[in-house]
């Protein structure tokens, strides 16, 4: 039977566009949606199952449709789209999903025919053996199986986020989202409404169920309201935008499609995440229709009566002629009414009810239209090829007969759409009335309104909604509804009819997505999974995209027969975020790409740039890892080369990413002594000192050089990514334990530019440069600083290195840092000036056996185990960490211990993170462990020395000096023989230093 | 200074600025200390601002001031004022002239633009005027003053790169 | 995101400020009196509740001041939050707060969005 357009539908323009599914080029109308237009043009089947690869039809006519899943083949290749909400537009492009070679002729409905194998705890039972099938049969397997769209390829999402801040949100721009928004218009609150359509009015618009409000027909009064509420000074709207998410506090997260029903530009952003942060948060979101389980209740041409209604009333298509209706309560009349004004007429109406209950003006009005009418009847099943030919109806004389027929629309009542309700804590109860659950104990400040609160008649609405929102303390609203069905709503229980015909493939589904048949639950009680947690994952119901929407209540209602349990004692599944799927590139927003991490430069760093350097990433910021001299040289000729210059004439590196803290205040001196395990008090002023700082647990959280101006005015150098971590540390125990000290933290990291030059000729250059500073040893010794005036601003120069070569940092306001740097690099020319990166610093301070935090330490070395029990002061009363060194384990002399590592044969590399060992070869299958010494934690291939250098961290280390060991390496079970050294491996008398 | 983005609902200008960084601990005696070097007297009030057309001096939290000077000064001159407020135990003065990037933003949309990169609440009864926030946009750590018809952006300098563009990539998407 | 009412900045949100585990504890004023054991069980040891517990916040994107308060942990609420130098509130201040939906059937899973 074909489709009926409905000329009088306001919500479809009478535009043709043109759409292609898979393949084949159809007209449609400009506002369908992709299953509205595919009804329009009589395609009834739209993809095949998930497990079963059964036929599959569009089911119902909006967010919650478990099976119309296509993908859209445009640009940005969208698989798992619903066929029900995504608009079309002229030249899109849809392809069915789930099935090989075609739709119509499935390989994969093979599985249908293997159905028993597939029944409830399948993915559990099955694929646990043989040994080694997993591997290389079963997930290779599922793999190509599994799934039903394609991922998309190349396309960058350019979603971005939005935040709110409103006093009110409104979710759901119906009936009573719209009554709520009308008492607000030009009150004292900031008011967002959301809605899922591109138009408001909800039931008004999608059903046929109200006739008019205050005498004005509805699409009259939406108009009319919209047009008041944009001309609010507090209210907005936002549509095609759907809330799928409520967190604390009143924390909601919206999904807003920006090129719904148009071509997507791909140089706009396509999505917009809506967060929101409300005072109080209004749900009007509705309620959604369930379906009934009975013998093959999954073919294409069952659908929702609502959904076949709102086909009719929202997007002008009346799918069928002359379907078959299947109901258990008194709303489903009006799918009639809508069918009789278009001309139509239902083949027959089946009513669940007794003869009794079941309202006058129905019998009444089927007996009128002469619509054949069964009472007290059901449905038994239905059968056909790949869709609805016959339905079978089991009569109130409880015989069967058949009526031919290509759709079935069924209705097994209404369930308040408590999803958002339940997400925000908020406690459900079960209403016998509407034989539901509702919303019964808001967690947060949250208000009920309308069908989602399990009101489910007009007359009461504005009542409860000037009730419910009388604390807002704004004008009662009242407004005369009239309605095309009678307004009292009455249901009787019916979640499953009774099978007559049961044949190995026809089947009852009470999960259409993930293909769970109630045969499954039953299979899975019995087998003892009685708790609806468990058995909601041992069959996967309502574990599909969907989330069960139109059958999960249903579920509970079949469980709790066999369980012989009220259904409110059998509870419902915890309702999880997000309502409906959420792209992951609206949830990233802009942070991906080159956006992901801020990302900090320093003031030279395009100098770096024009001279090829190469970055890596240390925190947050860029450094210079190494600088290619040109295309062809590699990093590590490009290290050699910087290493070996360095220490011949001079380098120099771009150190401003150091942190940089400011202590000043009467009790500096004492809180140095406390932050620090250094001894403070006799340090001279305008001295520096190599220090290092503790964990409460004694482990070396960071180190640094402090500098004393005097003894209320102190500067220390942090590492650089610890910069953050050191001034949130100094700031805690100053706030909360030493409250009484007056000390006050400034960071200044950015606020001087560092460079460090050193080498034997770094003093000749850097002379030429501060012309006005004497840079002879004895007046500028090891370990001082100088400050002065650069072209008047504050500079400062710290006799120090990490190299171990004669050096100096210069601290320079960033006003002139590029300057300084290029003067530098004009008078270095002559002495091969050269620049250099990360890496080479790292290489260097290892030749000199200096430790790096975070690779020499890791959260679990004391300064003890460094050796540096001379940075430790003794006569210091207390320090963070000092108590923690004398623990009986920290104090332990077996730890692992700073030593330096050399391969015996010196044409081998030593790889970092390798393991110390004593055995001389690894068995190739390793039974029992073996003996872990230490490990190896900076190793390098040194240009001066021309053979490998390693820093280990071995068990007893300090006792070890000459013996000789093995470390292990990734090129195979060979280990490589070295020998136990002292970490310093260049001039270890610091001669150069001191120079 | 330069434009960074302009559109009819929204404009950003980048600016510079001289500024002191002030902690203390916002007692009468660092009120007169102040007031004499400045010559302007600091809010006591927390994410408070004073301001005119020459200066913002604004209480940035509770033992922490900002000063910025809107219009051009001698450099010299202010940091002459940040030695001898050093030379008081109970202050700490640092100049972040060159360390910072100011960026100010108006426009009638620009609460909207700039909830698009932070989740701050900009409304005015939540944000008043004369006052100021530390806070993150774009997941850095920023200072925003309202000034009436325009807010101030400050961050640090090493981010000035990834901040603009930041801003302009999100102005080109809405 | 959970909002947060700063003492000094006001109603900001969760991503603004990091937590700083269990308040009240305070570091011994001798640490070198303490036994091993003690010891170890300052620096290692805090108390861990499902309901109201005592901690510690800092606005690090802020102000960065530290500030302690009263949360419950099973329902994430924020009982109180005072400053540092305040008294500590006594916990009958709370004997009603609200109880956690999560409120734990007596036998198996599930169930837990139905009020009982």
């Amino acid at each position: 039977m074909s489709a009926i357009n409905n000329k009088n539908c306001k919500y479809i323009s009478q535009k043709e566009i043109k759409i292609t599914f898979d393949g084949k080029s159809y007209s449609a109308l400009d506002g369908d949606t992709v299953a509205s237009a595919l009804l329009r043009n009589n395609i009834r089947l739209i993809g095949r199952s998930f497990k079963y690869h059964r036929p599959r039809g569009i089911y119902t006519c909006g967010i919650e449709e478990p099976n119309a899943l296509v993908q859209i083949l445009n640009e940005h290749n969208e698989p798992n789209t619903r066929a029900t909400i995504k608009r079309t537009y002229d030249g899109i492009n849809i392809s069915s999903q789930n099935r090989w070679p075609s739709l119509a002729f499935d390989i994969g409905s093979i599985n249908n025919i293997l159905s028993p194998i597939f029944s409830a705890g399948f993915y559990y039972k099955t694929f646990m053996g043989p040994k080694g099938f997993w591997k290389k049969i079963y997930e290779p397997l599922i793999r190509r199986t599994a799934g039903l769209g394609k991922p998309p390829k190349n396309f960058r999402s350019k979603s971005i986020h939005q935040n709110h801040n409103v006093d009110i949100l409104i979710v759901g721009g119906g009936l009573s989202g719209l009554i709520a928004a009308r008492k607000l218009i030009d009150t004292n609150n900031e008011v967002l409404i959301i809605e899922q359509d591109c138009f408001l009015g909800g039931i008004l618009k999608n059903s046929n169920k109200v006739k008019s409000i205050d005498g004005k027909n509805v699409f009259e009064w939406v108009n009319e309201t919209e047009k008041l509420i944009l001309g609010s000074k507090n209210i907005k709207i936002l549509k095609n935008t759907l809330v799928t998410t409520y967190n604390f506090t009143n924390h909601l997260i919206a999904l807003e499609d920006k090129f719904a029903g148009k071509k997507i530009d791909t140089n706009k952003s396509e999505l917009t995440l809506h967060k929101i942060r409300t005072t109080h948060t209004i749900l009007a979101n509705g309620h959604i229709e369930r379906f009934i389980s009975f013998r093959n209740n999954d073919l294409p041409g069952v659908m929702l009566a609502s959904s076949f209604e709102k086909y009719i009333e929202r997007y002008g298509v009346a799918p069928d002629e002359k379907p078959v209706i299947f109901s258990n309560n008194s709303s489903t009349i009006s799918l009639v009414k809508s069918l009789i004004n278009l001309g139509c007429k239902p083949s027959a109406y089946i009513d669940s009810r007794n003869k009794n209950d079941i309202e006058d003006e129905t019998k009444d009005y089927l007996l009128k239209n002469n619509i054949p009418f069964y009472p007290e009847s059901e449905v038994e099943g239905c059968e056909g090829n790949k869709k609805v030919e016959k339905v079978y109806i089991r009569g109130s004389n409880k015989e069967i007969s058949s009526i031919n027929t290509s759709m079935l629309c069924p209705s097994g009542g209404f369930n308040p759409d408590i999803h958002l309700f339940t997400q925000s804590k908020g406690l459900v109860k079960w209403d016998d009335k509407i034989i539901s659950f509702k919303p019964d104990t808001a967690f947060q400040n949250t208000i009920t309104l309308g069908s989602v609160s399990g009101n489910y008649e007009f007359k009461n609405l504005c009542n409860e909604i000037n009730k419910k929102l009388s604390f807002l303390k704004v004008n009662d609203l009242n407004l005369d509804i009239e309605t095309n069905i009678r307004d009292d709503f009455s249901i009787s229980e019916l979640w499953e009819t009774k099978t007559n015909k049961m044949s190995k493939w026809s089947k009852s589904f009470i999960d259409l997505h993930n293909d769970v048949t109630t045969k499954d639950l039953k299979q899975a009680i019995n087998e003892g999974y009685d708790r609806i947690e468990h058995l909601k994952r041992y069959t996967t119901n309502s574990m599909g995209t969907d989330q069960g929407k139109i059958s999960s209540i249903n579920s509970l209602g079949i469980v709790s027969k066999i369980l012989n349990k009220k259904i409110e004692e059998v509870g419902t599944t915890t309702y999880r975020p997000p309502y409906a799927p959420l792209s992951f590139g609206a949830i990233a927003g802009r942070s991906t790409y080159e956006y992901y991490d801020p990302e900090r430069k320093t003031p030279i760093h395009n100098w770096h740039i024009k001279n090829n350097a190469v970055f890596e990433d240390v925190g947050q910021w860029k450094r210079p890892w190494y600088f290619k001299k040109d295309e062809s040289e590699s990093m590590h000729q490009a290290v050699q080369r910087e290493s070996k210059q360095t220490r011949q004439t001079a380098g120099i590196i771009d150190g401003s990413t150091l942190g940089k803290i400011e202590i000043k205040g009467k009790d500096a001196l004492e809180f140095m002594n406390l932050m620090y395990t250094n001894a403070f008090t006799k340090m001279k002023p305008m001295t520096s000192r190599y220090a290092l700082m503790l964990g409460e647990d004694g482990m070396i959280m960071d180190d640094g050089i402090v500098c004393k101006i005097n003894d209320k005015h102190f500067i220390a150098t942090t590492t650089s990514s610890g910069a953050p971590k050191v001034l949130s540390h100094m700031e805690e125990f100053l706030q909360t334990e030493w409250p009484h000290l007056q000390v006050f933290l400034n960071s200044i990291t950015e606020q001087f530019t560092t460079f460090n030059i050193s080498g034997p000729k770094a003093r000749e250059i850097i002379s030429k440069v501060f012309t006005d500073i004497d840079f002879n040893n004895e007046k500028f010794p090891f370990m001082t600083f100088k400050t002065f005036d650069y072209k008047n601003t504050q500079a400062r120069i710290m006799r120090a290195s990490f190299t171990g070569e004669l050096g100096y940092e210069i601290y320079i306001s960033p006003k002139h840092a590029l300057e300084l740097w290029e003067q530098l690099f004009n008078y270095g020319k002559e002495f091969n000036l050269v620049p250099y990166g990360t890496e080479t610093m790292h290489l260097l301070r290892a030749e000199k056996g200096y430790v790096v935090i975070g690779q020499e330490t890791d959260g679990t070395v004391t300064p003890l185990d460094l050796n540096f029990n001379w940075m430790i002061g003794k006569k210091k009363k207390d320090f963070i960490g000092k108590r923690s060194l004398t623990r009986s384990d920290t104090a332990r002399e077996d730890r692992k211990q700073l030593v330096g590592v050399v391969p015996i044969d010196k044409s081998l590399f030593i790889e970092e993170g390798q393991h110390i060992v004593e055995c001389e070869n690894l068995p190739n299958k390793i039974k029992t462990p073996i003996e872990y010494l230490g490990h190896i934690s900076s190793s390098y291939h040194s240009p001066n020395l021309n053979h490998c250098i390693s820093m280990a961290m071995i068990k007893n280390g300090n006792k070890l000096k000459g013996k000789k060991l093995f470390v292990s390496t990734s090129k195979g079970t060979k280990n490589i023989p070295v020998e136990v050294v002292s970490p310093v491996f260049i001039d270890p008398e610091n001669k150069r230093l001191v120079s | 200074m330069t434009k960074i983005l302009s559109s009819d609902s929204v404009n950003v200008i980048q600016k510079n600025f001289l500024q002191v960084l002030l902690r203390g601990d916002g007692r009468d005696q660092f009120n007169q200390i102040i007031a004499k070097e400045t010559s302007i007297n600091p809010p006591s009030k927390n994410l408070e601002i004073s301001s005119d057309d020459k200066y913002i001096f604004a209480k940035n939290s509770f033992d922490q001031w900002s000063l910025l000077y809107l219009v051009e000064q001698d450099y010299k001159k202010i940091l002459k004022i940040v030695e001898n407020l050093n030379m008081n135990d109970e202050i700490l003065a640092s100049d972040y002239s060159y360390g910072q990037v100011y960026f100010e933003i108006s426009g009638n949309n620009k609460n909207e633009f700039l909830n698009k990169l932070t989740n701050f609440d900009l409304r005015p009864k939540k944000f008043p005027v004369s006052t100021m926030a530390q806070t993150l946009i774009a997941r850095i750590d920023c200072s925003i003053y309202n000034l009436k018809d325009k807010y101030i952006v400050t961050c640090n300098k090493s981010y000035e790169e990834y901040f603009k563009n930041r801003l302009v990539d999100i102005n080109n998407l809405s | 995101m959970i909002l947060i009412n700063c003492p000094y900045c006001g109603e900001r949100e969760q991503s603004e400020f990091s937590n700083g585990g269990e308040a009240h504890v305070a570091r011994p004023k001798n640490p070198e009196a303490l036994s091993d054991k003690d010891w170890g069980q300052y620096v290692f040891y805090r108390s861990n509740p499902k309901g109201i517990f005592y901690e510690r916040w800092v606005h690090t994107h802020g102000c960065r001041k530290w500030f302690n308060a009263v949360r419950d942990t099973s329902t994430d609420t924020f009982l109180k939050i005072y400053r540092l130098d305040d008294n500590r509130p006594d916990i009958s201040e709370f004997k009603s707060t609200l109880k956690s939906p999560s409120g734990e059937p007596s036998v198996g899973s599930g169930n837990f969005a139905v009020k009982k």
